[in-house]
């Protein structure tokens, strides 16, 4: 026996309660803790495969010409990267894995409203994720349309698409029943008490986020066929040669995709909902504002997909009703973040690991939403369409708001599942280097961008190689720093100091039951007196 | 007096917004380009050219059926005898090098691919629009597009007309199929038309290449009557007809989200009426 098995006592809780073990007991298990656990393995396991392919791209576009790769490889990568940091990362991340550990322990409920169809859907997304890395080995090779299967293309290339995109719509039943589950839960399972006034704003976020998932991915699997009937029966719905429509595709496409963005950030408000009150000791400031404002991006950013197709060709009126629709969004993003800093004002700030990711977050997503809004403005979008700017603008938004979120999470909750926690100092250090490292990338990228360069080229013209090697450097940085936060996580949730029930002091649910949480998470039904955030009170049970 | 004060820097307040939606608008207006136009010299040669060839559409109009042409063997034969159910109508001339064999045989490619049998759910009319051509010449053009067909098609479901000059115009006129001689030549626009058996004209096809959803839609319009009133509607709301692209068009988008829509609004109000419930899963229902 090593010396690290050692050190590892037996876990309590859920972890070995119900007296089983081994691999059956896991993808088995309807519990909605492990099946939480098993996204959150999967999820990460991809997310560190998007981040050596996202190197890989830093490296080749470190010096003009080819540098590590060819053009063809290039395009490949960027897409591979595109697809499983959209498909298997961020639209799963936080809600699948957070959200299915947290949610139902945050409304009083013992589990989801459908277990078995909980399971399923972690299945499904196996399943799917599965099939697109089949396609990138098999046929004819990864596809190279970039995440986004732009028709003619994607319809004509000879790499493998049709799998690929096969994969992507197995992928999207995952989501829609995850997003069934959700509500239903939401909808029923709450404790006596736990009114919709007391929910939690991860639980209000999930809640917007899942309505998304259940409306707007159908559009994306019904068009992911009909790309597939296009290859494979040439169909010629989207061939103008035949009577058909590309623009159709684009419209269809950012009908679900948009929207889809919202799956990725909504939860990712919602986490930084909970740390900013816990760590600054003080209620959550306007928390009916930003509940609605969750319901409102989620409606509001339903009808804005139009902005992705300014230089599609797009009539002029067409432009400037999603240029409008795409401002109103700002308005509840606007909402969230000002009620967010009002939280802090005067709070008794506490700046841990938790904290400084989600403090981060509320930085990259304000530069983030920022640049959306130059480009949701349709006349300097024509200027930087399809530019590095973009590049930028995404990573910022959804790496530096979704991705910082959920590694806030991590660091918050998931010692309460494993009953351990990281060390400080190098979660510290970690966030410290990916923070730096991620603003001198990302931000190089923008500046690339009002530049001129191109997004999608392997190669740039000479003006552009300093900032190229800047931001491939940043990259580097970055990645120290997140090698550093995942294996301090990873140590610490298994070998590090016990903790106790609340080691945060929060007031919300999880927080009043044992640490880890037992099977069915309750003794006894709670009975909610008070809402989330009333830190005198305690943790929301008398 | 606190009270008003806050009043008047409410209004101001909302003054400054509208000036600014003012402005905005103002400006929005002004990046409204109309739509791009040719040159002044193009759109009058169009203008001139569209008095002269082109297609005036009459859908719901009839043909006159008692027109009289021969057909292929030289026997003169009423429309009225031809046009007894569905019919597409091919406006050619025989001898034209050019664009009417792309039509007919872009025709004859797509037969063998629709549903609908040939001489009993449809019938093909090619008429000629050159009155010196002969029931010979017809003859010839038909044996040769019923062998590209490639598969056995009853030859009395496509007929090759000829006729003399006042039966042409007539029923060129009244299909609004407007052609010009120049010289052995035509100018004439590429299109065909689809009528029903009481020679109504259902619906203009253009171009040299069919599709076979087209046709097929076309000629279960043109069956009006026969067909059940709810195949008719279905139809008729999954396929609309795209008036810029003058083709059918699935319309997925508005199929797809009603769809989704109101599974989602059912969905809610299910959750909603049903509201929570007492019943919560505990360790014996697990």
């Amino acid at each position: 026996m090593s010396v690290a098995e050692s050190k590892q006592p037996a876990r309590t809780g859920f972890w070995s309660d119900t007296g089983k073990s081994g691999i059956g007991s896991w993808i088995l298990s309807t519990d909605h803790k492990r099946i939480g656990l098993l996204y959150l393995y999967s999820v990460l396991g991809f997310f560190l495969v998007g981040v050596v392919l996202g190197v890989l791209l830093r490296i080749e576009l470190m010096a003009p010409g080819r540098t590590i790769m060819d053009a063809q490889t290039y395009n490949a990568v960027f897409t591979v990267h595109g697809v499983v940091m959209i498909f298997l990362f961020i639209i799963p991340g936080i809600p699948a894995s957070f959200g299915n550990l947290v949610m139902p322990i945050q409304i009083g409920a013992r589990d989801v409203a459908f277990p078995k169809l909980n399971l399923f859907s972690w299945w499904l997304y196996t399943i799917g994720a599965l099939i697109v890395l089949t396609s990138l080995f098999s046929g004819g090779g990864a596809p190279d349309t970039g995440w986004t299967f732009y028709v003619p293309f994607s319809a004509r290339t000879g790499t493998n698409v049709s799998l690929a995109v096969f994969g992507v719509f197995v992928l999207g039943f995952s989501s829609i029943l995850t997003g069934i589950n959700f509500v239903t839960t939401i909808h029923r399972l709450r404790a006596e008490g736990m009114t919709w006034g007391r929910l939690p704003l991860f639980v209000w976020s999930l809640y917007a986020t899942a309505w998304v998932q259940i409306l707007a991915t159908p559009i994306i699997a019904i068009t992911l066929v009909l790309v597939i009937a296009e290859r494979v029966l040439g169909t010629g719905l989207f061939d103008p040669g035949r009577g058909g429509d590309p623009i159709m595709f684009q419209h269809l496409f950012w009908i679900y995709s948009h929207p889809a963005v919202y799956i990725m950030i909504l939860p990712a408000m919602g986490v930084v909902s909970e740390i900013i009150p816990v760590f600054s000791r003080k209620p959550i400031f306007g928390y009916k504002m930003i509940a609605v404002s969750s319901i409102a991006i989620a409606g509001a950013g339903s009808l804005v997909w139009g902005h992705h197709m300014y230089t599609s060709g797009m009539s002029d009126r067409a432009v400037m009703v999603f240029s409008f629709l795409t401002f109103i969004v700002a308005i509840p993003s606007a909402i969230k973040v000002f009620n967010w800093v009002s939280t802090l004002y005067k709070g008794s700030i506490s700046l841990e690991a938790p904290m400084l990711f989600a403090l981060s977050f509320i930085l990259l997503f304000s530069i983030g939403g920022l640049s959306g809004l130059v480009l949701g403005a349709a006349a300097t979008d024509v200027h930087v369409h399809d530019t590095h700017f973009v590049v930028g603008h995404f990573h910022y938004v959804m790496f530096g708001g979704t991705g910082f979120a959920f590694f806030g999470a991590a660091h918050y909750w998931l010692p309460k599942f494993y009953g351990r926690r990281y060390r400080e100092k190098p979660a510290l250090v970690g966030w410290a280097l990916m923070f730096v490292g991620f603003n001198i990338t990302y931000f190089t990228m923008q500046v690339l961008g009002i530049r001129g360069m191109p997004r999608r080229y392997y190669d740039y013209l000479p003006e552009f190689a300093d900032l190229n090697l800047v931001a491939t450097v940043g990259s580097w940085i970055m990645v120290t720093g997140l090698i550093i936060v995942v294996v301090n996580l990873w140590r610490g949730l298994f070998w590090g100091e016990s903790i106790g029930e609340n080691p945060w002091d929060g007031a919300t649910l999880e927080w009043s039951i044992a640490t880890p949480p037992p099977t069915e998470n309750f003794e006894e039904d709670p009975v909610v007196t008070h809402g989330p955030y009333d830190f005198n009170k305690g943790v929301g049970i008398p | 007096m606190e009270k008003a004060r806050r009043n008047r820097r409410g209004r101001a307040i909302l003054s400054v917004a509208g000036v600014l939606l003012v402005l905005w608008s103002a400006v929005a207006a002004a990046h409204l380009e109309p739509e791009p136009a040719g040159s002044v010299g193009s759109a009058a040669q169009q203008a001139e050219d569209a008095t002269q060839v082109g297609v005036n559409e009459r859908l719901g109009a009839k043909l006159p059926l008692d027109l009289s042409f021969r057909d292929e063997t030289g026997r003169p034969v009423r429309l009225r005898e031809l046009i007894v159910g569905p019919t597409i109508i091919l406006p050619v001339y025989y001898g034209c090098t050019n664009i009417c064999n792309y039509l007919q045989g872009g025709l004859a490619r797509t037969l063998p691919s629709l549903r609908p049998t040939p001489g009993t759910d449809y019938r093909v009319l090619s008429i000629s629009i050159d009155e010196t051509e002969t029931p010979e010449l017809a003859a010839k053009y038909q044996k040769m597009y019923l062998s590209a067909l490639k598969v056995p098609f009853p030859p009395g479901a496509w007929h090759f007309l000829t006729g003399d000059a006042a039966s042409i115009r007539k029923l060129t006129d009244a299909a609004g199929y407007r052609f010009k001689r120049r010289g052995h030549d035509f100018m004439h626009p590429v299109a065909s038309f689809v009528v029903a058996g009481d020679g109504m004209i259902v619906r203009y096809l253009y171009g040299t290449s069919f599709l076979a959803k087209d046709l097929t839609l076309a000629l279960i319009e043109a069956r009006e009557g026969r067909v059940g009133t709810t195949i008719r509607k279905v139809v008729d709301y999954c396929f609309s007809f795209d008036p810029a692209s003058k083709s059918y068009e699935f319309n997925l988008l508005r199929v797809s989200a009603t769809v989704v829509l109101l599974c989602c609004g059912g969905f809610f109000t299910f959750l909603v009426l049903t509201g929570k419930r007492g019943k919560r899963n505990s360790v014996g229902e697990k």
